[in-house]
């Protein structure tokens, strides 16, 4: 067994959430599994009328290391691998910063879990509409052709590159076997290029926005516009050198330096420093403030909207 | 003309734009100020530093952000810098910055610099999901947050990323010289958040996020950042005449208040930012017209209308 | 005896910013608790782009045509679980009149979640059947994916309402746009600051930041969450005092002298001049107290012996094999 040492070298120490692979692994795995399926039959017997509490008691449960960690005395200069706490606070720190990473990784799982769901939503409205030839359902047809298409071709790819080519073999395009050149050209040659067209057709829509939205239709559309040509000016390099320069010869000319504010670089800069920087500021307190009287919410389970 | 067909603006804007791309020309300009902190920050480290670059853009937003990465690698490789990229935002990142450092590598190969060796003058970390969890982990730990990533090195073995050249007298964030991070998300105010107290950041971003990262250049949590294809275009322009180096009949190309800081000698200076640089003044043009076009066309049907104007 | 407050965080001034925290979310639970006791109406200003929404949907009714509420492209977070709350609201306006809608997702867990809420919505006004696979729907995880998806469908069904609300990117402009081009009432707000400036020229209303937060307070006026945006505003004043004082002090201090200045976590002598004579300089911005403040300056032989802990053993075999 030579992946024995490899993984026990990943572990250079046991924590409550490392363990050294052995005979206690497997066992805390099984237990673990044991337990998974215990609370998954015991969650679906929930009367109605506890849902809320349960899922009040496993959002705070999924808060509460976030919080701990931060209000906790993290150790100071501690390297929580390697070194052995010196007391009982120490003890608790090391165990809550340990428990960020693996409380990360569980989020992580039942995201991928999740997206079993959203895989399902997709299949079942898109399979339903071929089945009963509603509207628009050829789309459907290259939707699960192209999902179905994709998902092989990228595993076979990536079973090929990971476990078959062990020296690499497959990085130089000489190498190449007809599914990698398939799966090249799935995923290079349509799925980035038509993600580059999405993107790059957001330039129709700005033109198409500044036609119908900057009008002056009061002051405050005015203001908008006018700030909004002077920074557009300040993208355009030839212009704002050509009329810095000419500023400059003018002011050096009649000796008045207060010309050199008329500098659309000078003013754009103005602009951005001055009125932009400080409201974005301010919208970012405001959000930020929001956010955490949210989350406070949603971790406290005072937020009546989203539980039932 | 009050409502003129969308499809005539649009179809003004694919020829005007295309049409600018087969013309690249060398503008003179007067780089933004951030872009000119960028580029003294990272010129003023020390040859052979170590760098972090945190590379979060993937091909939607090349138009600015390929520009971007090229002139960091370029930046970097004159440097003789060792660098470690990673993403923490987007898993087709690390590949695309692949693809571009292969392309960057055999570019200088070609013209008889310095060949960059994988393992031993960068590292590939790849994808890190959590950008949070990530940069936190980063500056409380960085040994345990890359624990277990592998490298390869040019022999084709793999190492344990803390053995190469390039991470072996790395042993906290400290021990870096400067993080980069090349985005076009929010990802940049993450690793402020987490890491501007630990390591001096700079930011390569592209124009929509870029007001969101002035306030942090303002306030000095950022040593620089370079805003969009302008901000492409002022590193290049930088690459080739330097501040307060290159001159032209007399004066400076560039000048600023600080002290000197070198052009780029070797290799290519302008690439990208000065093929698109012209087209974007182009567009910027057509915007300009569009808006303009948009208040004749409110006013005259006003008048129709017999309202007061 | 160990002091409990020597934690990384709290070392030199650093508790302030956990300080500061805890104010906040003092003031918001206290608030909370006021509004819960108090039960009175609390004035909230009026918010232009939530009044809209009742006309947006009778709109939709009298078209004939869906609503379309998308959440933004963000994972379930704070962001997307407000905007699922607000949709719950517009759902319930459009259930009454029998208009049917459509929420778009483009993570896996929002949709899931947004499912359960909808449902419950639907269950609630007794229309269980109304509640159809494709009101709920999960598009794609991937950005540009999900915005041709979602612009296929407000083109497809020709939309009478669109709701974007939540964190918005690139995409922002290409639904306000298709939208528009549809004719349909657009309804925005986001919390990302890139995006709010193409919402508003491209939008018919706009919630500008955290306009969004106070959203479900303003249709719903449940004391909670009405309490709960009064103790954001308190944190707010908060905030805006510290600023003004901060600015104050700083301003004050910087026109101070000083012979030593801070240099990352350490102190330099301000150089002497070829005389010999040391020459004292104006105070730094990091020099000062309000810089301290949020950039705690630990100095290495405050940590360097006082937290020496021993090592724990290397286990056999750990460092075999690691290549």
């Amino acid at each position: 067994m030579n992946l024995f040492p490899s993984m026990m070298a990943q572990v250079v120490e046991e924590s409550f959430f490392k363990k050294v692979p052995g005979p206690g692994l497997y066992g805390l795995l099984a237990l673990g599994l044991i337990l998974g399926i215990v609370l998954c039959l015991a969650l679906s017997r929930v009367p109605s009328n506890m849902r809320r509490w349960v899922i009040v008691g496993f959002t705070f449960l999924a808060g509460l290391p976030y919080v701990a960690a931060y209000l906790w005395p993290t150790p100071v200069a501690a390297d929580f691998q390697t070194e052995i706490p010196r007391n009982g606070v120490e003890k608790v720190g090391f165990f809550l910063n340990q428990a960020m990473d693996p409380v990360g990784t569980i989020t992580n799982i039942i995201q991928g879990f999740l997206l079993g769901v959203g895989f399902y939503s997709l299949v079942r409205i898109h399979y339903t509409k071929v089945k009963r030839r509603q509207e628009n359902w050829g789309f459907s047809i290259v939707l699960l052709t192209c999902f179905v298409l994709m998902a092989v071709i990228g595993l076979w790819d990536w079973q090929m590159r990971t476990f078959v080519d062990t020296t690499g073999a497959l990085n130089v395009r000489d190498n190449w076997t007809a599914v990698n050149y398939i799966q090249d050209f799935l995923f290079e040659g349509i799925y980035q290029q038509m993600d580059s067209a999405m993107f790059s057709m957001i330039a129709f829509f700005i033109l198409s926005a500044a036609y119908r939205a900057f009008r002056i239709r009061s002051v405050e559309a005015t203001v908008m516009m006018a700030s909004a040509l002077i920074l557009m000016l300040n993208l355009m390099g030839a212009l704002t050198f050509a009329q810095g320069n000419a500023i400059e010869s003018l002011a050096a000319n009649s000796n008045n330096m207060f010309l050199m504010n008329f500098k659309i670089n000078t003013f754009a800069d103005w602009l951005r420093s001055t009125m932009q920087i400080p409201a974005i500021r301010a919208i970012d307190f405001g959000v930020g403030l929001g956010a955490l009287a949210m989350g406070l919410r949603l971790w406290l389970g005072l937020e009546k909207g989203g539980v039932t | 003309m009050q409502k003129v067909d969308r499809r005539v603006l649009y179809g003004i804007l694919v020829v005007c734009v295309c049409v600018g791309l087969f013309f690249p020309s060398t503008i003179r300009t007067d780089p933004d100020p951030s872009s000119k902190s960028f580029y003294a920050a990272v010129k003023s480290l020390p040859q052979g530093s170590t760098i972090i670059v945190q590379t979060d853009w993937t091909n939607s937003t090349r138009g600015e952000s390929l520009g971007h990465f090229e002139n960091l690698m370029r930046l970097l490789m004159d440097g003789e810098h060792k660098f470690i990229f990673y993403s923490a935002a987007d898993p087709a990142a690390p590949q695309v910055a692949r693809t571009v450092i292969a392309r960057i590598v055999a570019e200088r190969k070609e013209q008889g610099l310095k060949e960059y060796k994988i393992g031993e003058d960068y590292v590939d970390l790849g994808f890190f999901p959590n950008a949070e969890a990530t940069n936190t982990s980063m500056g409380a730990n960085l040994k345990a947050a890359w624990a277990g990533r592998k490298s390869k090195t040019p022999d084709g073995k793999e190492i344990d990323i803390f053995k190469t050249p390039v991470l072996a007298k790395v042993n906290k964030i400290e021990d870096c010289q400067m993080m980069v991070v090349i985005t076009a998300s929010q990802s940049i105010d993450i690793a402020v958040q987490r890491l501007a107290q630990k390591i001096d950041i700079t930011a390569l971003v592209t124009g929509v996020v870029g007001p969101t990262v002035l306030p942090f250049y303002q306030s000095q949590q950022i040593k620089g950042v370079a805003v969009g294809l302008k901000g492409v275009y002022d590193i290049e322009y930088l690459m080739e005449y330097g501040i307060n180096d290159a001159e032209i009949e007399g004066r400076k190309y560039v000048t600023w208040d600080g002290p000197k800081v070198d052009k780029v000698e070797q290799g290519t200076r302008f690439s990208r930012g000065r093929q698109y640089y012209g087209t974007l003044h182009v567009a910027l043009a057509l915007l300009i017209l569009a808006v303009v076009m948009g208040n004749v066309a409110m006013f005259a049907a006003r008048r129709r209308k017999g309202e007061q104007v | 005896m160990f002091n409990w407050l020597e934690g990384q965080q709290y070392l030199d001034t650093g508790w302030v910013g956990v300080f500061a925290t805890l104010m906040v979310v003092a003031s918001i639970l206290f608030n909370i608790r006021r509004a819960e006791k108090g039960g009175k109406n609390l004035f909230i200003r009026r918010i232009a782009g939530l009044n809209a929404i009742d006309d947006a949907i009778g709109r939709a009714t009298e078209m004939g045509r869906p609503v379309l509420m998308v959440p933004g492209i963000g994972a379930l977070d704070a962001i997307s679980v407000q905007a699922v709350n607000i949709f719950a609201q517009v759902t319930k306006s459009a259930a009454q009149f029998s208009t049917p809608v459509r929420l778009c997702c483009a993570s896996a867990a929002v949709y899931a979640y947004a499912q359960e809420v909808i449902r419950d919505v639907y269950t609630e006004q007794g229309m269980t059947d109304r509640f159809l696979p494709e009101t709920v729907q999960f598009v794609s995880d991937q950005q540009f994916a999900f915005a041709a998806g979602v612009s296929g469908m407000i083109h497809r069904e020709k939309v009478a309402a669109t709701f974007l609300l939540g964190a918005f990117y690139a995409e922002s402009l290409i639904f306000a746009e298709t939208s528009n081009a549809v004719g349909a009432i657009q309804v925005a707000g986001s919390t990302q600051s890139t995006q709010t400036p193409f919402f508003i020229a491209a939008c018919d209303y706009v919630l500008i930041g955290d306009e969004f937060y106070a959203a479900s307070a303003y249709l719903t006026r449940d004391p909670v969450l009405v309490g709960s945006l009064v103790g954001q505003d308190w944190a707010k004043i908060f905030v805006a005092c510290t600023i003004m004082l901060g600015t104050l002090g700083l301003s004050a201090e910087l026109t101070q002298m000083t012979s030593t200045h801070r240099s990352g976590n350490k102190m330099v002598e301000v150089s002497e001049s070829s005389e010999g004579k040391r020459t004292e300089e104006r105070k730094k911005g990091a020099d000062t107290v309000v810089s301290r403040i949020f950039k705690p300056y630990i100095p290495e032989e405050m940590t360097k012996d006082r937290f020496t802990r021993e090592k724990k053993p290397v286990p056999e075999g750990a460092e075999a094999g690691g290549e």
